[in-house]
């Protein structure tokens, strides 16, 4: 039996942070995901709640924004829906506004603006048992009066405190119709806006409510003109008439709102908040040190180094366990189809060799978001996006560009759908095409292949981490000038004001770090199942066809004297060469030959143009078959620190040299290898010409980056 | 023709053609404003207003 219709429509807004989604779940019922950062809530949810005395309401979950003034089209969305201006959609008729009960005055800056709307209103003080601890005192009643007597409810909805206060609240506001105090504008600000509302009526024939004609009098980069259809011509003088107005008054009308809803909040919170002594004190103190202009960013690179050199040190032996597995087990399959050889290379240098090659990082991956889980959940990682937009702000993009760039170091997709939050399209451009540079969770098996085989053996475990780090942030140290060069000289985006939410310092919980662990694990095994397991097929398919069965009597005439060992070698070495992949290689290796790519790296890049991580269970297949039965037995890590180059000027010397091994992992974190990713930024940016754009520039800063990079290292340290 | 080879190519021939039917997906997900997937992502947005 379905659900009756619901009695009343309930509105839940409030800042970003405020548990806002948490008291959504534990109003309704229904299971939703709560993050952190602008992009998560970005639809609309609604559930069905039951306030206890026969009625049901459909409450739905806004996204988080700080002001009313907000114009990204996530925010838009809220300030329509209040307004009552989506099409099906019901006005609501009571808004629940969740509060930070330990940062009132900022989150009732919010509450002042809604004032205008008209609307009942309940103001709930969520995470009331964090305000305790910090040894706040809270009187709502007086709240509550000096708030034009709308219900004021203390609640901890992480802990299920508080929520049948909440329901009983938003029952009687219904009841009551009780209205948050307008805010009272000094004259000179009064009469601007009564003037403006009067020119939008006699220019477009439409009402503008009051709250409408304050954002056409206080926001730079409002979209409601455009909305209104208000000629430009006209509406540029009415607008700069009525901010001149505001001007003789004595205020800035840019800076006016707050200065005027803050004075009023300070006069209303006056004897409404206790403070005593708790735990507020030790996170500004930690703050001070992790926040600091020079320390916090050498911090930060220490706990990075830290980071990494924990995932290679705890994840060697699982791996190596691993590793043996994959050995074992094509010890057992190999001889069980002696008598069908093709399929017996399909399924051990093909399969094994290339899926095996590709799950020996999964420790490493297990690991790494156990240490990213740990960060996030007590609170750092937004301590360290803090540093990092100080970075961002120099290059000119929009503060809000930092959560796609920082979403972008898992992966490119989200990063660009979070790009919506921001407002100004030209910045919303100008983040789309850099997110790409920031160092995806994809590449991070390829640099963990090349410092696992090169790097650690060669130079100790401690450049094994630094290469790690310098390889994350060799994308941002090319997306910085090239953000600057768009949004300074091409786009010419201005910049723009921007909040970022500070939480407080907490333990992480064990169970939320281990459920993200498992699903990071869980879509890299299931990746490995499904895109590289029938990419690898393919690659495999690739390097064994045709098969010319006169190259075993070729190798032998041209070796008479050599063992049979290293006749089946040379023998499989010879098949691979003529293969479709192995000519192919060799056709194009040319191109990446100033990089130090031979043609089996060449075919490792080429292949992984749909998907980056494809390079490792490619070297995987290519090396497998390519070395025979020695390799076979062996690691694909070992097969390419054997690997030599067969003629030419560099005839005798390692393939992966030092600086071949560099230009690689340079040039995977600058070339815009990843199908999806450039599909979706076409989506993002309404056309195809900014993701060709990308592609385009992303391959050759690539190419040039990692040649140069090879030439200058061959030269300092040339190979043995 | 070999058994052998008969094998090789339905399971090549199966992995290309499933590739294929997920980039198709993954496409006509995209024109519907949603996540093109492969990021594991559970990010699901409406289409653009």
């Amino acid at each position: 039996m379905s659900d009756p219709a619901p009695n009343l429509a309930v509105a839940l807004v409030g800042n970003p942070n405020t548990g806002k989604s948490t008291l959504f779940n534990a109003l309704t019922g229904l299971r939703q995901r709560v993050g952190n950062y602008p992009g998560v809530t970005v639809a609309r949810k609604s559930g069905l709640c039951d306030l206890g005395d026969g009625r049901k309401v459909e409450l739905v979950d806004l996204p988080g924004l700080y002001s009313l003034a907000a114009a990204s089209p996530d925010e838009q969305v809220v300030t329509d829906a209040l307004a009552g201006k989506i099409a099906g959609e019901r006005v609501p008729d009571v808004i629940v506004l969740v509060a930070d009960a330990t940062n009132l005055l900022r989150n009732l800056f919010l509450a002042s603006q809604l004032a205008e709307l008209g609307r009942p209103a309940v103001l709930v003080l969520n995470q009331a048992d964090v305000a305790r601890e910090q040894g706040l005192r809270i009187d709502t009643a007086q709240l509550s009066a000096r708030l034009g007597g709308i219900p004021v409810v203390l609640a901890s909805a992480w802990k299920g405190e508080g929520v049948a206060d909440v329901r009983r609240a938003i029952a009687r506001a219904a009841d009551e119709r009780r209205l948050l105090p307008p805010v009272v504008w000094p004259a000179n600000i009064a009469a601007a806006l009564a003037e403006l509302t009067r020119a939008v009526a006699a220019d477009t024939g439409s009402a503008v409510s009051s709250a409408e004609a304050q954002r056409l009098l206080f926001d730079t980069n409002a979209t409601l003109p455009e909305r209104l259809g208000w000629d430009k011509e006209r509406r540029d003088p009415a607008i700069r008439a009525a901010r001149e107005q505001v001007r003789r008054s004595g205020y800035n009308p840019l800076a006016a709102e707050p200065l005027v809803h803050y004075e009023r909040l300070r006069k209303a919170l006056e004897d409404v908040v206790t403070e005593g002594t708790g735990r507020a004190g030790r996170t500004a103190a930690v703050d001070r040190l992790l926040l600091h202009r020079v320390l916090g960013p050498i911090l930060f690179l220490g706990i990075m180094l830290g980071m990494f050199a924990s995932v290679f040190w705890l994840a060697k032996f699982p791996m190596g366990w691993i590793q043996a597995g994959v050995d074992a087990l094509k010890g057992v399959v190999g001889p069980s189809l002696d008598a069908t050889p093709m399929l017996q290379s399909l399924v051990t240098d093909g399969l094994l060799g290339g899926v095996g090659a590709f799950l020996v990082f999964l420790p490493q991956i297990l690991i790494l978001f156990l240490f990213v889980g740990l960060l996030e959940d007590s609170g750092y990682m937004a301590r360290a996006a803090f540093i990092m937009d100080r970075l961002f702000s120099w290059c000119g993009l929009n503060g809000k560009s930092f959560v796609p760039m920082l979403s972008g170091f898992a992966c490119a997709i989200p990063g660009l759908l979070s790009t919506r939050t921001i407002e100004d399209p030209k910045a919303r451009l100008a983040t789309a095409f850099v997110v790409p540079f920031m160092s995806c969770s994809a590449r991070f098996p390829v640099y963990a292949l090349m410092c696992a085989a090169f790097i650690g053996p060669l130079y100790g475990p401690g450049w094994e981490s630094a290469v790690m780090v310098g390889m994350h942030c060799v994308g941002l140290l090319f997306a910085v000038p090239t953000a600057f060069v768009l949004t300074r000289l091409v786009l010419k985006v201005k910049p723009q004001p921007f909040v970022l939410e500070l939480p407080r310092y907490q333990l992480p919980k064990p169970r939320d770090v281990l459920w993200r662990m498992w699903q990071n694990a869980a879509e890299f095994i299931s990746k490995a199942g499904t895109v590289i397991f029938a990419i690898t097929l393919i690659v495999w398919a690739l390097s064994y066809f045709p098969r010319d069965p006169g190259v075993a009597d070729r190798v032998r005439a041209a070796e008479p004297t050599a063992s049979a060992e290293v006749l089946a070698a040379r023998t499989q070495a010879a098949y691979i060469e003529q293969s479709w992949m192995g000519r192919f290689g060799k056709a194009v290796q040319p191109v990446f030959d100033p990089c130090g790519f031979d043609w089996k790296i060449t075919v490792g890049v080429l292949a992984s143009f749909p998907a980056r991580e494809v390079i490792v269970s490619t070297l995987g297949v290519t090396y497998s078959v390519g070395e025979g039965a020695e390799a076979d037995s062996g690691h694909l890590q070992q097969a390419m620190r054997d690997a030599k180059w067969s003629a030419g000027p560099r005839a005798g010397t390692p393939i992966f040299s030092l600086a071949a091994v560099l230009a690689l992992m340079v040039f995977f974190a600058l070339c815009s290898q990843c199908g999806p990713t450039v599909a979706t930024l076409a989506q993002e940016t309404g056309g195809w010409r900014w993701a060709v754009g990308s592609f385009l520039y992303m391959t050759a800063l690539a190419w040039i980056v990692a040649a140069l990079v090879y030439q200058l290292v061959s030269r300092l340290a040339p190979p043995a | 023709m070999s058994l052998d080879f008969v094998l090789v190519c339905a399971f090549v021939g199966a992995a290309t053609g499933w590739l294929v039917r997920r980039w198709i997906a993954a496409a006509r997900r995209r024109k519907e404003g949603g996540c093109a997937g492969g990021c594991g992502c559970a990010t699901k947005v409406g289409k653009k207003g």
